[in-house]
């Protein structure tokens, strides 16, 4: 029995990101825009719903909504205007969110970058600013209201069906992720859900050109579990178009089941409540200036795309690589601090990604909190390239730096005496003379044309100077000795 | 004393004539003892305007420089928050809400030193026009304790018509101030949309809504409106338009300045009324003013355009009050849709629940285009009418009411309590500054009043307008029944 034919549909997949702007007050009203505090700290009239309180747009969440909107070469809406959506819930004080309907600050704008290698442009369909809801909390016989996150400024970025994988869509997410830190719009905590995504997903048969019906699957913070989430709910419509050929799936709402890896129906759209949008009265127009617009354009830091590019053409760095760095601004940025001083930004790159970021993937943590600055790494890398020490030494040096936080690489091969290099040409001389006296055969071979064999007689005496010998002395010596 | 206006008490006050504690304790005690008859006011702030009182006796003795309201004793609606104090807005609702914070209107007030003693009557939530909708109490009419004072500010109509004091504060949201300011025979005054600050003012018809005066002058009018008009930064429609010298501009002459009267609309009008408004033109005439007839068909729409538009708000704007947590949740709701629903049932009144409907009907998938949205069409189209209209006069004349204070418990139907505005309605569609003038009394003795309307912003010319007819006319008396003093 065959399964299902997955390869004879494509997914269409649109993406809604409500990102948290990392304001210093809260979107309408003057109380701290803060995480972490005991709860119904950092609340307010407008935050509670007060009779009497009225909304006020805080400017610095338009300036970083607008920034977002320049990073994506967007339309900056001159004239935008919010609007009232009600429902009822208890983490909504007014029953009611001031949000942008009909009329929102971003229009369009793109984001670039790669999945596997290739190139993709997805298209951005608007994006608006609104206000957060508080939490619930549950307790054994009774929930309470946390309202600190209520009012906390929300920038919805909306895209186009642009996308037609899982891998798409994250990259696309990660890429929104990325620009918002360059642009500090956002810190970007996923723990904290500074990022949380929607994803509007439908299929449809290969060389289809019109759109079948689309579930929504909400509510997901981490890349991750959004491509299974997708995946998911991609193998469930497909499923159900192969076993009912001539019907529609429903348009719903889903969420993901991360344990089953399925995602599980919330509500139909029939049930769906209607918003009863209409222009909010308390506002009027959000009026910005041309100028206004233009002085933020010009201030605007160098952005992950064009980093990116100067990664991957002007400092040779691989795709992978160039991406890694540049969709981690912290890491990005400690590689900034240590490109001042070091002499070979791909040797760099890779200890900081591979040697140093794998050394304390499993720790949780970032460089910076451990304690290791970027200049120290670059000094590491520094050394190698003078040889001061070798490779080998390098990576325990690297173990070493991470046990004593904060010593410099220079500190701690001083006072090691085994890592310091052999210098001596007369000593490494001896050992390969051993060496070649031992493994006869193997000169026997590398006369016959066997790169390998003098790899390895290159590897045996860089294990009897425990690593010590600089390999291109050795590989030197041992060519003259038996050329 | 309490007969005296506002600025005469203030000036007994500077003139070490009063001490505000006399003031407030002459003022509070006469309330405590007329107030029964009328019900007017819904809570004493008597112990706030003590302490307040004494601050300003000592700051007068330490020869510290007072305010413009320096000793006058205010009431305030009760949909305005008093930090510290009661917001019930007339609903079972809110029976224990306390403000957390002050109104702006209220800062001004207390900063120009005047004394609040009192918060008054309302229909719940500002929704009537007789203040029969209020969850504790009916206000009677002054000049005719069978009557109603109108509303839904009605309870500040009444109080500063039977001299309980000589300001109060009220809120127009289709004409809540100027309608009970005729049935009283007052001055009241509804703003220019955005010149006084809605900070603090509990939202009816967030558009609409404006809050104003009540005064026995329209000198004590442009005093308040010296303090109140001011840019507020947190009320985003606030106009940022500099304070101005209303006082010294009720001076300037109306000789040669034009009125603007829309004679269609008066067709039809209540003959008692229609001939007042006549002898009031003549009285116009005799100041020097002209008559120019204007178009203003489009007030026939009011009525429905108001009750689409500020139903649609108000819905939204009352979702707030839903059991969760300040307003009062219903002992027999276990679930949340039962908190919702039981609490609503329980703590809105008739009217508020219908008005709540309408709202949300006319908001709701498939009509808005239908409702909402032709009626925003339609204000912009009278606002327009209004600008036309501007550009041959200088102000526009119209009754206030078409009928007189009724009789409590008359008007059942509530289309036909709706079309007591159908005269106010149209400048809080429009934003306009508009001002009841008292110009006369019916056969029965009650109150026939005037509307004064400007343009956006020109608040001083309709003060200025009703200040000369006021000096002309001379025909505001007071009410025979609490025109005495009392133990």
């Amino acid at each position: 029995m065959s399964g299902p034919p997955y390869d004879e549909f494509e997914p269409v997949i649109g993406l809604e990101i409500h990102v948290q702007l990392n304001t210093r007050s809260k979107m309408f009203g003057p109380e701290p825009n803060h995480f972490g505090d005991e709860p119904n700290v950092n609340i307010g009239y407008i935050d509670t719903g007060q009779p009497g309180s009225l909304p006020v747009i805080n400017k610095e969440a338009v300036k970083k909504a607008v920034n977002f909107g320049l990073a994506v070469n967007a339309e900056i809406n001159l004239e935008s205007t919010f609007d009232r959506k009600s429902y009822f819930y208890p983490d909504c004080p007014l029953n009611y969110q001031i949000t942008q309907f009909t009329n929102p600050i971003i229009i369009g704008g793109e984001i670039i970058t790669e999945v596997e290698g290739e190139s993709f442009t997805f298209q951005i369909e608007h994006a608006h600013l609104e206000n957060d809801a508080g939490k619930l909390i549950h307790f054994p016989d009774f929930a309470g209201v946390d309202f600190n996150r209520s009012g906390a400024p929300l920038l919805e970025i909306v895209s186009t069906p642009c996308m037609r994988s899982p891998k798409q869509a994250s990259a696309y997410a990660q890429a929104i992720k990325a620009i918002m830190e360059y642009i500090n719009s956002s810190d970007c905590n996923m723990q904290e859900g500074h990022l949380r995504m929607d994803a509007n997903v439908s299929v449809r048969k290969k060389g289809e050109t019109t759109l079948r019906n689309k579930t929504e699957v909400k509510n997901m913070n981490s890349f991750f579990n959004m491509e299974l989430a997708i995946e998911a709910e991609i193998i469930r419509q497909i499923d159900f178009y192969t076993q009912h050929p001539d019907k529609d799936i429903q348009s719903a709402t889903y969420r993901f089941d991360l344990e089953r890896r399925k995602t599980i129906i919330m509500r139909t759209k029939e049930s769906a409540d209607d918003y009863r949008y209409f222009p909010e009265p308390d506002l009027p127009p959000l009026v910005l200036t041309k100028e206004y617009v233009d002085h933020l354009k010009e201030d605007l830091p160098e952005l992950p795309q064009d980093r990116y590019k100067r990664y991957r053409d002007t400092l040779q760095l691989t795709e992978n690589s160039a991406m890694q760095l540049v969709n981690d601004k912290q890491l990005s940025d400690n590689f900034e601090e240590g490109l001042k001083i070091c002499k070979n930004p791909i040797a760099f790159c890779n200890w900081l990604t591979i040697e140093f970021i794998g050394r304390i993937k499993d720790t949780g943590k970032t460089l910076t909190e451990i304690g290791i600055e970027a200049l120290q790494i670059a000094q590491l890398v520094n050394m190698i390239e003078e040889n001061v020490i070798t490779g080998k030494i390098a990576k325990k040096v690297a173990d070493d730096m991470l046990l004593h936080p904060g010593k410099s690489p220079e500190d701690i091969v001083a006072a090691n005496p085994d890592y310091k290099p052999l210098t001596d040409t007369s000593v490494i001389e001896a050992m390969i003379d051993q060496v070649l006296k031992e493994n006869p055969d193997s000169i026997e071979d590398f006369k016959k044309g066997k790169d390998r064999a003098f790899q390895y007689l290159v590897g045996q005496v860089m294990k009897s100077s425990k690593g010590k010998a600089p390999p291109e002395k050795v590989r030197d010596l041992i060519k003259k000795k038996i050329s | 004393m309490y007969k005296e206006t506002a600025i005469s008490l203030r000036d007994r006050f500077l003139n070490s004539d009063l001490t505000a504690l006399e003031i407030t304790e002459y003022f509070c005690n006469r309330a405590k003892k007329l107030d029964p008859q009328i019900d007017s006011l819904l809570h004493s702030l008597s112990e706030r305007a003590h302490l307040q009182a004494v601050k300003l006796d000592k700051k007068k003795k330490d020869g510290k420089a007072l305010g413009k309201l320096a000793g006058v004793p205010i009431i305030i609606k009760d949909n305005i928050q008093i930090h510290g104090e009661k917001t019930t807005c007339a609903s079972k609702f809110l029976e224990n809400y306390v403000a957390p914070f002050d109104a702006t209107v209220i800062k001004l007030i207390e900063e120009a030193d005047g004394i609040i003693i009192a918060k008054s009557n309302l229909d719940e939530f500002a929704m009537g026009s007789s203040t029969e909708h209020s969850a504790y109490k009916t206000t009677k009419n002054p000049w005719n304790l069978s009557c109603t004072p109108g509303g839904s500010s009605g309870g500040s109509a009444a109080a500063v018509c039977a001299m309980l004091a000589p300001l109060a504060l009220g809120s127009d949201t289709g004409g809540s101030i100027r309608q009970p300011a005729s049935f009283c025979g007052l001055y009241g005054f509804k703003p220019t949309y955005g010149r006084v600050s809605r900070f603090g003012l509990v939202a009816f018809g967030s558009s609409l809504d404006q809050i104003g005066p009540f005064a026995r002058s329209v000198e004590d009018i442009a005093l308040m409106q010296e303090v109140l008009a001011s840019h507020c930064p947190c009320d985003s429609n606030s106009l940022n338009h500099p304070k101005e010298p209303y006082l010294d501009e009720l001076k300037e002459s109306i000789q040669g300045k034009k009125i603007g009267i829309p004679y269609k609309l008066l067709e039809g009008l209540n003959p008692e009324i229609r001939a007042k408004f006549d002898d009031a033109l003549d009285v116009y005439k005799s100041l020097g003013a002209t008559f120019v007839e204007i178009n203003l068909d489009l007030i026939n729409y009011s009525i429905p355009m108001y009750y689409i538009l500020a139903g649609a708000e108000a819905s939204t704007n009352l979702a707030r009050f839903d059991g969760i947590r300040y307003t009062t949740r219903s002992k027999k709701a276990i679930t949340l849709e039962e908190v919702y629903e039981l609490s609503k049932t329980e703590g809105f009144g008739s009217e508020v629940k219908q008005r709540i409907l309408l709202g949300t009907y006319v908001l709701s998938a498939g009509y808005q285009e239908a409702y909402y949205k032709k009626a925003q069409k339609v204000r912009t189209l009278l606002i327009n009418e209004y600008q036309k209209a501007f550009e041959s006069c200088h102000t526009i004349a119209l009754p206030t009411s078409p009928g007189t204070a009724f009789k409590l418990g008359a008007i059942a139907d509530p289309l036909e309590m709706y079309l007591q505005d159908i005269f106010t309605i149209s400048a809080n569609l429009a934003g306009i500054p508009s001002i009841n003038v008292p110009i006369g009394f019916d056969k029965d003795n009650k109150p026939i009043g005037m509307q004064i309307q400007g343009p956006q912003l020109d608040d001083a010319r309709v003060l200025r307008f009703a200040h000369h007819f006021e000096k002309e006319a001379n025909v505001f008396s007071h009410p025979p029944l609490f025109d005495k003093e009392v133990k």
